[in-house]
């Protein structure tokens, strides 16, 4: 048969079939409601003519396949569907339109090659049904004679301007892509002149598909009332893949090398992208091309990548997209290391971080309207990715710093509040490298991380402080130097200091423990090794824990105190040289911070330190020991006399006085005395007789077993002064007016007396402590039955019980001999 | 010899030479109805047989002499008294006599002008034909038989393109390009519209070819305005700066060569008329004149690539032409100083469109007011 012609009766003829459905005029989208129909309308037309066209294709009949052919795409001008519904349609058609493409492909190989039907097609009178099949019908052309391929790619891409209708276009040109995607030149351009075409020809090609989609899609937003913007962006939405496709096109190209991506494919986007000047579409395009271009891409064309991300539109996540990128290539760099490839020689070639921090810095100096919460989040991502491709460059987290501070200072956002948005991002980036490290001494190193905390407010900084402190216990890290501790401290300012800026509101008590008590447990993580360096840490922690004013102090100074006592020990196991000297002056500065908490008029807390740090005292045994132990113990008392007023505290405070001073062993006579003397007399003063006589049979035992050096260290044993003492204590029991607690006195007196009677002290005779459970006995009756009586009642059964205990143990029953029970 | 001297005694038969390969044309007739005549060019002869023969074998035919004729005659609708023939030329081919048997005589019509080209209209036609009349006392007996006539024109020496620019003030402006001004009948018009201004919201752009055939003169003057194809050319509503390509292939359409005032009794011209609409239906047009001439039949070697990419390549040339802008027309004209009735549109001209603001469909072409511009 050999080729034939098209004869012109066939193009008049073709050209005369469509003077009849030109002029119809498409309304207005549909109400949903009615999509359904519609969508089922012409789904019905394109069926019945795809039947009457493949019929005529199997008869043979070209001229009237095309006629249906023409009639089943006419139905593609509607207005009437949305882009789901259309898309629906378009697929139904496409896919009819595919027979019709192999028909011919199928004929032309057969050598029956119709030559005038590229120009036959181009009568169809209406431009949508005309562009369809112009595309087919070169689709066939090119498949079976690749010398036209250059310029019938041309041809049709250039052709399909003619439908600038967004969805109808975006579909149109769709079609295009599609059909095209094998068949793309995809050789090096070595040859430019091959009618063949190059690689070059395929990029120009969807460059120029890809411009004009992206303009479409654009120009939906525009279209229509504005209170359907929401409508119309979900329908924008739902078609962006359709404009994506192009850009995936693009990354299949084999023969795309870097540089020809650097010099051809990406700049084309790009300038493409930033001039529409849309949100939506420059969000979605960028996305596409971090995801559908390869890393190592990528990895070279940063600076412009990133360069344009600054020009982009105000309504644009910028954010976002850097950060996507950010991810993407840390992941890559990642990836890189494991592999050891020559990926990770390029990472070393990019300066990847440099170039992310140049151009985010940019950004943000470009971008006025971006939202300082975005600046930040921009940051948070330098910072992971410097973490993840660098993990042992810590100074390129203090530059992220540095320009972080550089920016707030710049914008003049100062007390950032601790809900916004901003703050948060904010929290977040500092969070970043404590979690990474688990190191507060890492944090510590970055020089403009506490510049940064700044800008914080103060509930900002201070839940971050907690942060920072649950970090640095959880982990365990110990401070090792002054230095650290006075950075560490400072950092923790909200915790240490009394709020200078002070917010209105009640300070929360519990939740102000809670923070002191983190603390204070913080305060024993300051430890070094070398005892000179320790007390160094000591003191200036306790210049920096003094601001904190009484409410903090007495959470924060004690550790304090109890570390300086251990450092005593250690001076003392070390006996090094001039270890007197030491000692003296951490008791010193021992004496000087439970001052400061006198000063912060606490008493029994005070108290206690005093006592304690005589006792350590005690134990040292440094020289001069005792006129120290002495100045604690009486500034213990004097706080005793002074400050503490309720009786029950009182009580507590003289029974732990008594107790202290009959551990301690360093006192001479003329110290241990007064002292002691003090205690019975301070004892018999208490206000309550209850107290008094637990007081003084308390006293009792400083005359027994304390020491002094009087006695050598040994045990007093003053036998009289005993008896003294409980003599007055069963005196004062007796002016109780109320019974059970008389009784009850009683009751434990005799057990001193019981005490003192074993432990040999001639003083206690039988008859005495017959006298006193006599009286208790006589006393009991006039009990009323209560629970405190039950008790009473028990300790003197017990109390009877062990006498009776004893007599019966065959030696010691003796002493016990003449008693009554 | 019938019995009343009615009836035909005799039939003629023409013959014209060559008639079995010479090529034919396919010719409207008044009706509507396209029929196929043998086809004939300006200055060829025109040679053949006539036959006659008699009905009645052996009875004889008087008659007072027997002649043909080549006549190529306008006729106007209107006027049907009257036939104006621009041309005739008479051949004796027998004298007054009698005729006994069947007879052939051969004549020949030797380079015989004919200076128009078959035309068929809406209100007048333009035809050639021989006539061989038998004159008798009473009836003469006549036969006619219709030639169809092309008149072929070389290459036009000047062809400018087409450039103007159009618009409504703050409203809509665009710039529009044909590649050419005169056109074969085979030709491809390629062109494209910028968009310099775009207030309107456009719904859709097409490209109409008209003929109009005007006839007569003074106050009887008639047009007659056909729209002969309308092509779409754009779908959907164009942004600022969009350029929209143009091609149209001419040889589907049933176009004729442009005539101008063929003897003083008609014309017939073509006009493109670029139609924007909205979407209230509203319509934005501007009419371009174009010449329309038939170019001889050369026998070209078929060649694949030229035919598929008819247009493609002059539709570069637009785009580039546009980028260049003030450089000027891509013909060079030597012949400057040559008086020329086309419009030469070296600086761009800029007119007004003309506006309807008709609801009608698109097809009732009444509505609208071409003949302003006249």
């Amino acid at each position: 048969m050999g080729s034939a012609a098209v004869p012109d009766i066939w193009k008049i003829e073709f050209a005369s079939f469509f003077a009849d459905f030109l002029p119809n005029t498409p309304p207005q989208i549909s109400p949903v409601e009615d999509q359904e129909r519609y969508l089922h309308e012409a789904l019905g037309k394109v069926k019945a003519q795809a039947f009457h066209m493949k019929r005529a294709l199997d008869k043979n009949k070209l001229m009237d396949a095309l006629k249906d052919a023409s009639l089943m795409l006419v139905e593609l001008r509607t207005s009437l569907l949305s882009p789901k519904s259309y898309y629906e349609l378009y697929m139904a058609i496409t896919n009819e339109l595919r027979h019709l493409e192999l028909y011919l492909v199928d004929e032309f190989e057969k050598g029956r090659k119709v030559q005038d039907l590229y120009e036959l097609v181009q009568y169809a009178g209406n431009i949508v049904p005309r562009l369809y099949l112009l595309i087919t019908v070169g689709l066939v052309y090119i498949k079976t004679n690749t010398s036209l391929r250059r310029d019938l790619l041309k041809d049709l891409v250039e052709m399909c301007r003619g439908v600038q209708h967004p969805l109808r276009g975006l579909f149109l040109r769709n079609y295009l892509l599609q059909c095209t995607r094998n068949i793309l030149p995809d050789a090096p351009d070595i040859d430019t002149d091959s009618p063949e075409g190059t690689v070059k020809d395929s990029v120009d090609f969807v460059l120029m598909n890809f411009a004009e989609m992206n303009k479409l899609w654009v120009r939906m937003q525009h279209q229509g009332h504005s209170r359907e913007r929401q409508h119309r962006e979900r329908e924008r939405e739902e078609l962006r893949i359709l404009v994506g496709t192009n850009l995936v096109r693009l990354s299949q190209l084999e023969s795309v090398t870097l540089e020809k991506y650097q010099k051809l494919v990406l700049p084309g986007i790009l300038e493409q992208v930033v001039s529409c000047r849309d949100a939506i579409a420059q969000e979605y395009l960028m996305e596409c091309i971090i995801q559908v271009f390869p890393d190592e891409f990528h990895i070279q064309t940063l600076n412009p990548f990133l360069k344009s991300c600054a020009e982009l539109d105000q309504g644009v996540n910028v954010k976002n997209i850097v950060i996507s990128l950010m991810e993407r290539l840390a992941a890559f760099s990642q990836r890189a290391d494991n592999l050891d490839s020559e990926g990770g020689n390029i990472l070393k070639e990019v300066e990847l971080f440099e170039v992310f921090s140049e151009q985010v810095s940019s950004i943000i100096a470009n971008r006025q309207y971006l939202p300082p919460e975005d600046m930040v989040a921009l940051q948070v991502a330098l910072i992971n990715l410097a973490l993840k491709c660098y993990p042992d460059r810590i100074d390129y987290i203090d530059k992220v710093m540095l320009s972080s501070v550089e920016m707030f200072q710049r914008l003049g956002l100062e007390h950032l509040e601790y809900h916004s948005s901003v703050a948060k991002e904010l929290q977040k980036l500092l969070k970043i490298p404590l979690d990474t490290y688990n190191d507060i001494l890492v944090v510590l190193k970055l020089k403009h991380y506490a510049g940064l905390m700044q800008h914080l407010d103060y509930n900002g900084r201070k839940s971050l402080s907690i942060y920072i402190l649950n970090n640095a216990l959880e982990n365990e890290i110990i401070i090792p130097s002054p230095d650290e501790t006075e950075q560490a401290l400072t950092l923790l300012n909200t915790l240490v200091a009394e709020k200078s800026e002070n917010p209105v509101g009640e300070i929360d008590m519990e939740e102000l423990a809670e923070e002191q008590c983190l603390l204070a447990r913080f305060v024993h993580q300051l430890q070094s090794n070398v005892p000179d360096e320790q007390y160094t840490i000591l003191t200036m922690a306790k210049k920096i824990l003094v601001t904190g004013g009484p409410l903090r102090t007495k959470y924060t100074l004690p550790p304090l105190i109890f570390q300086a006592y251990q450092l005593a020990y250690k001076y003392k196991n070390l006996r090094e040289e001039k270890w007197d000297k030491k000692c003296t002056k951490i008791f010193q500065f021992c004496h000087q911070t439970i001052t400061a908490l006198v000063k912060a008029e606490l008493a029994e807390l005070p108290l206690r330190l005093f006592l304690q740090g005589a006792l350590a005292i005690d134990q040292i045994g440094f020289d001069n020991h005792e006129t120290v132990a002495y100045e604690f113990m009486s500034q213990a008392f004097s706080l005793y006399e002074d400050e503490i007023s309720d009786s029950k505290a009182q009580l507590a405070a003289i029974t732990l006085i008594v107790g202290t001073l009959e551990q301690i062993s360093c006192f001479s006579e003329e110290n241990s005395d007064p002292l002691r003397t003090q205690c019975a007399l301070a004892a018999s003063k208490l206000l309550k007789k209850p107290d008094q006589c637990r007081g003084v049979a308390t006293c009792s035992h400083l005359f027994w077993s304390g020491k002094s050096l009087a006695s050598n260290k040994e045990e007093t044993h003053d036998a009289k002064r005993v008896i003294e003492c409980l003599k007055k204590g069963l005196r004062i029991a007796k002016q109780c007016m109320d019974v059970s607690v008389q009784v009850q006195l009683f009751v434990e007196l005799l057990n001193h007396y019981i005490y003192f009677f074993e432990k040999g002290n001639e003083e206690v005779t039988v008859e005495i402590l017959n006298q006193v459970i006599k009286k208790i006995k006589e006393e009991k009756p006039n009990l009323e039955s209560s629970d405190e009586t039950e008790q009473i009642t028990k300790h003197f059964n017990n109390t009877l019980e062990h006498i009776r205990a004893r007599l019966e143990s065959p030696d010691e029953g003796l002493i016990y001999k003449g008693i009554e029970i | 010899m019938s019995f009343f001297g009615f009836g035909q005694s005799a039939e003629i038969d023409i013959y014209l030479d060559g008639q079995e390969t010479r090529k034919t044309a396919e010719v409207k007739t008044e009706d509507g109805k396209k029929e196929r005549f043998l086809l004939y060019y300006d200055g060829e002869t025109i040679s053949g047989k006539v036959n006659v023969s008699l009905k009645k074998p052996g009875s004889k035919l008087e008659h007072q002499g027997i002649k043909v004729e080549f006549i190529g005659q306008i006729e106007l609708y209107y006027d049907r008294g009257n036939h104006y023939e621009f041309s005739s030329v008479v051949k004796e081919l027998a004298r007054p006599g009698e005729m006994i048997a069947h007879t052939s005589y051969p004549f020949e019509f030797s380079n015989v002008e004919k200076p128009f080209e078959v035309y068929t209209g809406g209100n007048v036609r333009l035809r050639y034909f021989l006539r061989v009349t038998i004159a008798r006392r009473l009836a003469d007996i006549v036969k006619e038989l219709d030639v169809a006539v092309h008149t072929l024109c070389s290459y036009p020496e000047m062809n400018n393109s087409i450039k103007m620019e159009v618009g409504i003030e703050d409203c809509l402006h665009i710039e529009f390009e044909y590649n050419k001004s005169k056109y074969h009948l085979k030709d491809v018009i390629v062109g494209k519209i910028y968009f310099l201004l775009v207030r309107i919201k456009i719904k859709h752009m097409e490209i109409a070819i008209i003929k109009r055939e005007t006839t007569g003169s003074g106050p009887n003057t008639f047009t007659d305005n056909v729209t002969i194809a309308k092509y779409e050319i754009m779908d959907g509503a164009p942004v600022r700066g969009e350029s929209i390509p143009i091609r149209v292939f001419l040889a589907g359409y049933d176009l004729t060569p442009t005539m101008r005032d063929i003897n003083k009794k008609f014309s017939v011209r073509y006009f493109l008329n670029l139609v924007l609409m909205d979407t209230e239906d509203r319509r934005y047009f501007k009419q371009q004149e174009i010449t329309l001439w038939r170019k001889g039949d050369v026998l070209r070697k078929p060649n694949l690539h030229s035919t598929i990419m008819a247009g493609t390549q002059s539709l570069e040339n637009t785009a580039n032409a546009y980028k260049e802008e003030n450089t000027g027309e891509n013909n060079q004209n030597v012949d400057q100083e040559e008086e020329n009735d086309e419009q030469v549109n070296k600086p761009l001209i800029k007119e007004d469109f003309t506006r309807s603001q008709s609801t009608d469909k698109l097809n009732n072409e009444v509505a609208d007011p071409f003949s302003q511009d006249v």
